[in-house]
């Protein structure tokens, strides 16, 4: 007999092994996942109660809008970011990410939702007729209208229509081969899906190559649009409301506060998939400290982008920017803030340098939980805070300076607590239920490892090789 | 009429054989493929590196983006030439963020075109195929021209596939 084909039986059994897991794990309908399902929904459905409530209180009153406008900051700085960490580590060839990538992409599925939960906030933000500053050459004189009065409406929501798009175009390459998969050896409904959405793929050499080329394309032009959304959103939805605001680092850190948002966002959903989803044997410790390091690394650049726009306020000490440091962190908010600078920087620095903790399989995570309650507090303390500034929408008030006395703090009313409630859940059932089409775990890229995995005697030991095709 | 066989290998240097046997019976590169359920590296089999001009399709698409942006924020203020306050008439910071959004607009609608077309979908023959492809096989699909497809086969079973196919049975 062929050694050559012993060789190659043995690789195809490791190979049918992977398949046959993750394609059963995929297809298990178990009465766990689909009780969560149910309480999300429950959830969900809050959210939609909180939001009929609000609308009828109508868009004039921007103040009860801000944690609605906070809510959708945070989905976006969280589950929209959270598929670069699969575009990333995937251009720097980076193994560990195998595992984890797929379940990156599928919080690309989100934005879908988010987008929808953006279309009230096209009504809470005034025109431009308000005569506030913005990043658009707008007057209020006859004749020198140069651009449409809604003209960061219609920019803002060209650019999320984009990445939205993209996110679901990489998503569908990505999982191309695997719906293929099923397409073949599935059953039931999920067949019917996959058939539908992979009609085409049958892995000839020429597919697989573009498929490499388009998710690296596709990937490059998520990262991009990601950034120019974060930059839209920040400056003319939350920067240009609050008179005497002025900082043209606020872009990119709110891009920035994705990046580590979306990383936490990644680590805490692999350890729900590594407790509860079964896939102890395919996210492991390479995972989490892989997303642990970007994580740490993210943390620090949080205060470093953070210090960098607060310094200038508060060595500046104009009148104007004394008083949004007072909006924004010393006054109304404070104790919001200090909980976000905790959780954000001071939490996962001192943690990550704990040995026992940062080499543990639940400290990352833990970490990460901060790290996202420490994003949502900060998105409540920016969006809130820029929403309840007086004279928004109103053009007879002035849009120079803040008020010099302290604005009250704005808490949450009943239908607030709902949206928030309703919303996040929204999100995580939209994320579940998408992983009941797409497999969770990259099948296709699991088995293509074990192509270039070997076992070597080492001396006394064995290690492990990995190799890298180019 | 075209036909269509696929022979299953198990083993990538048997398959790698096939496509040479394949080659020296005169088959030309666009009647032969090799199917695989994992993205082997370029060449494994000593087929040919498929070329692919989709990285144009982006590029040209920014370029229309960006003077389309251009055109419509320049094209606007020279239209009505209203100088306000001694600043010149083209205000290059809101035209740069105009521009910007359609050079990326540009390069992701032309990115969907490019990637749509380079992949010539959607494919009207698919050929022979078979499931076990997914399952790790390496599938060798001839089509070809009736009269030479019996001699396709005859090279496929000659090499050892593990089972051949008739795409038309």
């Amino acid at each position: 007999m062929n050694p050559h084909v012993i060789t190659a039986k043995s690789t195809l059994d490791k190979k049918s092994k992977i398949n046959n897991t993750l394609l059963e794990r995929h297809q298990r309908n178990g009465n766990y996942f689909w009780r969560i399902i149910s309480l999300l929904a429950v959830f969900f459905i809050l959210g939609i109660i909180g939001f009929v409530m609000k609308l009828n209180s109508g868009f004039n009153d921007k103040v009860i809008w801000g944690y609605y406008a906070a809510m959708f900051a945070f989905i976006l700085t969280t589950a929209q970011a959270a598929p670069m960490v699969a575009i990333a580590p995937r251009l720097a060839k980076a193994h560990w990410r195998r595992p984890i990538s797929r379940t990156a992409e599928i919080w690309s599925i989100v934005g879908l939702f988010n987008l929808i939960l953006f279309i009230p906030i096209l009504w809470v933000l005034p025109s431009l007729e308000d005569r506030r500053r913005s990043l658009w050459f707008w007057d209020a004189a006859p004749g020198f209208e140069s651009v449409p009065v809604f003209s960061p409406h219609i920019w803002t929501t060209l650019a999320l229509c984009s990445l939205v798009f993209i996110g679901i175009m990489l998503l569908w390459l990505s999982a191309l081969p695997d719906l293929a998969l099923i397409r073949d050896k599935g059953t039931g409904w999920q067949q019917k899906v996959a058939k539908k959405l992979s009609k085409n793929w049958i892995g000839t050499s020429k597919q697989w190559h573009w498929l490499y080329h388009r998710l690296g394309i596709l990937g490059a032009l998520y990262f991009a649009m990601m950034v120019f959304v974060h930059f839209l959103i920040s400056i003319d939805f939350l920067l240009v409301l609050v008179p005497g605001w002025i900082d043209a680092l606020l872009p990119i850190t709110h891009a920035a506060n994705a990046l580590q948002a979306g990383v936490a966002t990644m680590m805490l959903t692999m350890f729900c998939l590594r407790k509860f989803g079964g896939y102890k044997d395919y996210i492991g410790y390479d995972q989490v400290w892989g997303l642990g390091k970007l994580l740490f690394a993210l943390s620090l650049l949080w205060f470093w982008f953070w210090f960098s726009s607060f310094n200038v306020f508060w060595y500046g000490k104009k009148p104007n920017e004394l008083s949004v440091i007072d909006l924004l962190t010393t006054g109304p908010y404070l104790i919001i803030f200090i909980g976000v600078f905790l959780l954000n920087f001071v939490f996962p620095l001192f943690m990550m340098i704990w040995n026992p903790i940062r080499r543990s399989f639940w400290g990352p995570p833990l970490i990460a939980v901060g790290v996202i309650i420490g994003t949502f507090l900060d998105r409540i303390r920016l969006y809130v805070a820029a929403y309840s500034v007086p004279g928004i929408g109103d053009p007879n008030v002035s849009k120079h300076a803040l008020p010099t006395h302290s604005l009250p703090t704005h808490l949450p009313e009943i239908s607030d607590v709902f949206i928030m409630l309703g919303y996040i859940s929204g999100s995580i059932l939209v994320f579940m239920l998408a992983t009941k089409i797409i497999p969770v775990i990259n099948i296709w890229e699991q088995r293509e490892v074990v192509m270039y995995e070997i076992h070597k005697k080492f001396h006394r030991t064995e290690v492990k090789i990995l190799g890298k095709p180019d | 009429m075209k036909r269509s066989i696929i022979g299953l290998f198990l083993d990538e240097n048997l398959a790698a054989d096939a496509l040479d046997d394949l080659r020296k019976a005169g088959y030309e590169m666009d009647e032969y493929e090799v199917l695989t359920g994992l993205p082997y590296p370029e060449g494994t089999f000593g087929e040919d590196e498929p070329k692919h001009k989709l990285y144009r399709w982006p590029l040209f698409g920014a370029v229309c983006g960006f003077i389309m942006g251009f055109m419509i924020t320049a094209g606007t203020q020279v239209a009505y030439p209203l100088v306000t306050g001694g600043k010149p008439v083209l205000g290059v910071p809101p035209m740069a963020i105009i521009m910007y959004e359609g050079t990326m607009l540009g390069a992701i609608i032309f990115t969907i075109i490019g990637v749509v077309f380079e992949s010539r979908l959607p494919r009207i023959f698919m050929g022979a195929y078979d499931t076990r492809i997914t399952e790790g096989y390496i599938g060798v699909t001839v089509t070809t021209s009736e009269d030479k497809i019996e001699e396709a086969e005859k090279i496929l079973k000659n090499i050892g596939a593990e089972d051949i196919k008739r795409g038309w049975e």
